[in-house]
């Protein structure tokens, strides 16, 4: 296969997308003047900052975002009390002509979130006349205070199905439901947007969480003049919540509906990842907030040489690949065993994995002093695999199947002559009776 | 000279280190700094207790991360250099140190002094070191300086560009805070004195003055001719606008291969000399000063003339220094591991035009200063002859430490003799009041 022959087009929901790659609802998505430049950078669509009627004044708190670093990797998550769109209705529908007229062949997806039944269709409304080829219900906010509108939609399935139903009823252009994560099941409100009539599902939003707090003046961040609030974490470091419940959505055959996958993605191997696992599509925010529109070069780049490395020609033959080898742990084969190996000519003899073992794994290395290396006790590997975590070295660390007759030591027991002081009965379902 | 870290450059070079397991870099400092220690803690956002364990082990820590050889020491076993470079100790540790004291943060809290008086010739890294361990012993130190403002070689010997006043001032807040009395402007010179303190109230003594009689390699000093301690001295002792004078916009000859040679070159640069050259007989590679310090020079556009050897001076109608004639060496053939020695090149003389010449060949120890301690042993150099793993001299109650035992040194050295000798006096001091160790 060549680049040529690579398509990465796909289709959502009946409507063609150039490639998977959308911004999701976010600043990055606020006015025309910022989507029309990530259009030229090669994003395939938007869906924009959500739009409000202008009944409910939206003043954004000032700051309004904390950035969640780990060690020196900036931007590992990030913390924000964003509003919704905070822009006068007319300006954005006049940026939706605008961009439909400048950028015909990119998708507007227009994100809209009511505080009434009555307010969900006009938006609908608006939106379709002015060009928008499809409707995210934003039914996920989590810092919308008002009793009936983001989040508390999101937990309260039957104003979701009321929702998406009213919204479905007056318009004819494709509906997205988007998901709050904070709860512990998505597929039943999902179920309940179907129910609704909704055609296709988008997840996550943002996860509720606290992820720094000023010690200084014991305000967590960002601190609005001396307060905070419990507000959305979005960025790398929630990513595996979003795959879990794509996940979830997608194997869940009852609701069989299109999956707009968004959280923490920022390259091409997490978009992959969301598109394995089922989703045709995949919105970004905090990546671009870190980086830029540019990264969608590499989203494109990298994606495209990864199908031609695989012999797939359409994205579609990706979607979902990676479910049926995602079972719960019941289905694990447990005779199959295997350990930890080490190739020590790579090896720099820091003795992290030493560490690691000793404390949180098997006690399986023992340390030469003298040549500064770590000595594994094969038999006593747990294949936990920690050290391979740890390890600052590519490859050195790697997992290796035994055969089925290797045993693996039980770990020690400090003193046995103990055991007759042992206060136990073995565990039947009569000991306690 | 290259720039220093803030928060997160130093966060980020931090956490490159690999944590080891067994740290090698903690075993390749001679005053027993902890890198490895140091840097978990600060990886671990143990910021303060990073800063501890730096300077509870090294009053100086601050000094020694800016002036410390770290490439040969700490730095030198860093298992990241098999990876791709060194972890940069001793930037991040210098970072550390200035973070606390930008933030205020006092390491340590003001003993009671409970025991004796104990003297210190000499306010250089190893008094200083010497003063503060002892202070946080328990004991009352104080330290005799001749010079104006304590600080010895980090005052007098290394130029502000390199190691600032500034720096030196906060660094030295901390061991004032200890109740380390100083006597700055107080020579000990007459014959005996520094014996003499014994009888004067002082438990013990500890001698630490250094070497500061510049070598000297022509016999003819003509004026516009300076050691390397005069000139890097001058801004400190008065004479810094008249060297200026000499210097901008003329041609300076610094002889020399080693760190302070280096460091004449670059002050000669910095106060704005069009040449600046650095004349040495023998090879780049045998040149004694760091590779990066020699790179430092290259980059700041110093002369290197290496492989010519001085054989005098020339002056103008005034008696000035106007030339230094030089004949070209090369080096003697390879033998083995010996080191290879520079031979004239017959009829290779000529001459270099310069304004102004620097010797930097190295310092020794004043010609009369075993005069001040005639009971204590010393060498055909003059140098005190003491233990390095007690600093103990020939006579009891009398130790010494620092380049005046060692030769020229490194200041980390220095500041491990301090350290030493204060656990000698101590364990001298308590036995002495019928203690067992």
């Amino acid at each position: 296969m060549n680049k040529r022959d690579i398509d990465l087009s796909i289709d959502f929901c009946g409507v063609t997308f150039k490639n998977p790659f959308l911004l999701s609802s976010s600043p990055v998505s606020n006015s025309a003047e910022m989507v029309a430049r990530s259009f030229e950078a090669g994003w395939s669509g938007v869906v924009f900052k959500t739009l409000n009627s202008d009944t409910t004044p939206i003043i954004h708190p000032s700051p309004r975002m904390n950035g969640y670093g780990y060690g020196n990797k900036r931007l590992v998550g990030l913390q924000n009390v964003e509003m919704i769109s905070d822009r006068p209705l007319k300006d954005n529908l006049m940026d939706f002509l605008y961009l439909k007229k400048k950028y015909p062949d990119h998708v507007l997806i227009s994100s809209i979130m009511g505080f009434s039944n009555d307010e969900w269709a006009y938006l609908a409304k608006v939106s379709e006349d002015n060009g928008a080829d499809m409707l995210e219900l934003n039914f996920s906010c989590p810092h919308m205070s008002v009793e009936g509108a983001g989040h508390h939609v999101g937990k309260a399935f039957d104003l979701i199905e009321k929702f998406t139903a009213t919204v479905k009823n007056c318009v004819s252009i494709p509906v997205i439901a988007k998901m709050t994560p904070n709860i512990t099941d998505m597929n039943e409100p999902a179920l309940y947007a179907k129910q609704g009539g909704a055609d296709a599902i988008s997840a996550i939003n943002t996860v509720s969480g606290i992820s720094q707090i000023d010690l200084d003046v014991m305000t967590p961040k960002p601190n609005i003049f001396g307060l905070s609030s419990v507000s959305g974490t979005s960025g790398p470091s929630i990513k595996p919540i979003g795959l879990r419940f794509i996940s979830d959505m997608a194997k869940c055959e009852e609701l069989s509906l299109p999956l707009s996958g968004i959280g923490g993605i920022e390259t091409w191997v997490d978009a992959l990842e969301y598109i394995l696992l089922g989703a045709s599509t995949i919105q970004v925010t905090t990546g671009i907030i870190h980086y830029g529109y540019g990264i969608v070069e590499d989203m494109i780049e990298g994606l495209t040489d990864f199908m031609v490395e695989k012999d797939v020609a359409k994205v579609q033959d990706l979607v979902g690949k990676a479910l049926v080898n995602l079972k719960t742990t019941d289905k694990f084969d447990l005779k199959r065993q295997g350990r930890a190996q080490y190739d020590l000519e790579k090896c720099v003899g820091c003795g992290q994995c030493y560490t690691v073992c000793r404390d949180a794994g098997g006690f399986a290395l023992d340390w030469d002093q003298e040549k500064r290396r770590p000595v594994l006790i094969e038999d006593k590997c747990l294949s936990c695999m920690i050290c391979s975590f740890v390890c600052p070295v590519s490859d050195l660390i790697s997992f290796t199947e035994m055969p089925g007759t290797w045993k693996r030591q039980d770990a020690c027991v400090m003193d046995k002559e103990l055991e007759s002081r042992i206060k136990y009965q073995p565990f039947t379902t009569k000991t306690l009776l | 000279m290259s720039k220093r870290y803030d928060f997160s450059q130093a966060l980020a070079e931090a956490d490159r280190c690999l944590l080891c397991h067994d740290a090698p870099c903690s075993k390749g400092c001679p005053a027993n700094t902890d890198p490895g220690k140091f840097i978990k803690k600060f990886k671990m956002q143990n910021i303060k207790g990073a800063i501890r364990t730096i300077k509870e082990n090294n009053i100086l820590g601050g000094a020694c991360g800016i002036l410390c050889p770290t490439s040969r020491l700490c730095e030198k076993e860093c298992a990241s250099a098999l990876l791709d470079r060194p972890i940069q100790i001793g930037k991040i540790q210098e970072f550390l140190v200035r973070h606390g004291n930008d933030i205020g943060f006092k390491v340590f809290e003001k003993p009671e002094p409970v025991f004796e008086q104990v003297a210190i010739i000499g306010s250089g890294p190893a008094g200083l070191s010497c003063a503060a361990e002892l202070a946080r012993k328990g004991y009352k130190p104080t330290i005799f300086e001749k010079m104006d403002e304590p600080g010895g070689v980090l005052r007098y010997g290394v130029p502000s560009y390199r190691f600032s006043k500034e720096y030196l001032k906060t660094e030295m807040e901390d061991i004032i805070d200890l109740g380390v009395e100083f006597k700055c402007s107080h020579p000990i010179k007459e014959e005996g004195e520094a014996e003499e303190l014994l009888n004067k109230g002082f438990a013990a003594v500890f001698i630490a003055t250094g070497l500061w009689d510049a070598a000297s390699i022509l016999k003819e000093k003509p004026e516009g001719v300076y050691n390397s301690v005069e000139f890097l001295s001058s801004p400190h002792t008065g004479g810094l606008d008249k060297i200026k004078n000499q210097v901008k916009d003329k041609r300076v000859a610094v002889i020399g291969g080693g760190s302070v040679a280096m460091d004449c070159a670059g002050y000669a640069a910095s106060l704005g000399a069009s040449d600046v050259y650095l004349v040495y007989r023998r090879s780049f590679g045998q040149m004694p000063a760091e590779l990066d310090e020699r790179m430092e020079s290259l980059e700041n556009n110093i002369h290197f003339l290496i492989l010519n050897q001085p054989k005098a001076y020339l002056t103008d109608d005034r008696e000035k220094v106007s030339g230094i004639q030089l004949v070209r060496t090369e080096l003697s053939p390879a033998q083995g591991s010996r080191r290879r020695s520079p031979m004239e090149v017959k009829d290779s003389e000529w001459v270099l035009d310069i304004n102004l010449a620097v010797e930097a060949i190295g310092n020794k120890a004043f010609k009369d200063s075993n005069q001040l301690y005639p009971n204590v042993d010393i060498d055909t150099k003059k140098q005190i002859k003491a233990s390095l793993d007690n600093c103990q001299t020939s006579k009891p109650g009398i130790f010494a430490g620092g380049d005046i035992v060692r030769g020229p040194s490194l200041v980390v050295n220095a500041v491990q003799d301090g350290k030493t000798a204060a656990m000698a006096i101590n364990r001298y001091l308590q036995l002495g009041r019928g203690k067992n160790e």
